[in-house]
């Protein structure tokens, strides 16, 4: 059913989450936190973390719209607006995806770049 | 500490709290140094663990995905109340006496309210070309800007490009108050408890932690599923779980 369709195909018959910014998101942002809790015997290894929001309006952002909207509108000349909708959505969709994908690479880089470079100089440390 | 070896450097990974009689998920993945999961126990609440050597930093993309896999295989059978990632904990006894005994009635009234539940996140995309043909039909000063912009220079009308997306962005979190408000509304006779996500793109529409008892998981699949047929041309969902109430879970004590 495309209805439910995205970048992992349908979620609906697909539960469980695997995407690593699905992960993030969930585990970074949310879940006791032990400080609240112990004061002492907190053990102070280095985390890696990231920061896993993007920031939701920005000048990227209004300029990213204004270019879609822009796209939307050439393609609404070239093709007229009846038959439009469909193959606007394929591409919007396909368009989308991309960009979730894209993002979730960044994010995926970053925290294997932040680990090698920190793991190396950790390394040096203990050497 | 600075002299140990690396062996003697152990500490306690902390993935979440559990009944003490759990049984820890076998065969999969922990952080640190590949030695099981076990519970260190306090009464009738139990911490589950793993150790890990503490000269390692900790975060790696499989870290991360062990952290949740381990919990969300926890929450498949039992109540369990997820740590957030990271909490390690220098002995066993400062798991137990430190972290367990001193919040043991707490822990366990948690754990209480959450037997039997479970999370589901429910996460709707807007099919960006199509939110944007409704916002281009809703909104005139819309439409007069991307009049102005169209076959212009970039640079010389980035100025209303920046206006024009401001307009957008502005229409589009409008209708993802609304969507949001409809769809929590559809969704609630199969929740206990629905928490809200902040968007964290310009394009979500939706995005809901629910708090599900295990028996009406079929119903929820089956309003979500109304639900995204419903709004199948302008928002593509997905819906993940079942997982541990990592969006429900509290810290309400201050040490």
């Amino acid at each position: 059913m495309t209805a439910v369709q995205s970048t992992g195909g349908s979620m609906l018959d697909r539960p469980s989450p695997t995407g690593l910014a699905d992960v993030i998101d969930t585990i970074l942002d949310k879940g006791l936190v032990i400080d609240a809790y112990v004061r002492v015997s907190l053990v102070g290894i280095e985390v890696l973390t990231i920061d896993a929001r993007i920031v939701v309006a920005s000048v990227d952002t209004y300029l990213r719209f204004a270019e879609a909207v822009n796209r939307l509108d050439i393609s609404h000349d070239k093709e007229g607006l009846p038959g439009l909708v469909g193959g606007m959505q394929q591409s919007g969709a396909k368009h989308k995806t991309k960009g979730a994908l894209d993002a979730a690479g960044d994010k995926l880089r970053e925290v294997t770049s932040g680990k090698a470079e920190r793991v190396r100089s950790g390394r040096h440390h203990e050497d | 500490m600075a002299t140990s070896t690396a062996a003697d450097q152990a500490g306690w990974y902390v993935y979440g709290i559990v009944p003490a009689d759990t049984e820890p998920p076998r065969g999969m993945r922990t952080i640190g140094d590949g030695r099981g999961a076990t519970l260190v126990r306090s009464g009738t609440i139990a911490a589950l663990t793993s150790p890990v050597p503490i000269d390692v930093p900790i975060g790696t993309p499989d870290d991360l995905v062990a952290h949740q896999k381990m919990l969300d295989a926890v929450a498949e059978r039992a109540a369990v109340l997820p740590m957030r990632f990271g909490a390690v904990l220098a002995t066993d006894d400062a798991v137990q006496r430190g972290l367990l005994e001193p919040h043991r009635d707490e822990f366990a009234a948690a754990l209480d309210k959450f037997a039997g539940k479970v999370q589901f996140l429910v996460a709707g995309r807007y099919v960006q070309a199509a939110v944007l043909t409704e916002v281009l039909n809703e909104n005139a000063e819309a439409v007069e800007l991307a009049a102005a912009i169209r076959g212009e220079d970039e640079l010389a009308t980035r100025d209303l490009r920046i206006r024009l997306g401001e307009v957008v962005n502005a229409a589009v979190a409008a209708k993802r108050e609304a969507d949001t408000a409809a769809f929590a509304t559809a969704i609630e006779p199969c929740c206990e408890a629905i928490s809200r996500r902040e968007a964290g793109h310009e394009d979500d529409a939706v995005d809901l932690a629910l708090l599900v008892d295990r028996d009406r998981e079929d119903d929820l699949r089956r309003s979500v599923q109304e639900a995204a047929a419903r709004w199948r041309d302008r928002v593509a969902f997905r819906l993940l779980g079942p997982m541990a109430p990592y969006d429900f879970v509290v810290a309400s004590h201050g040490g």
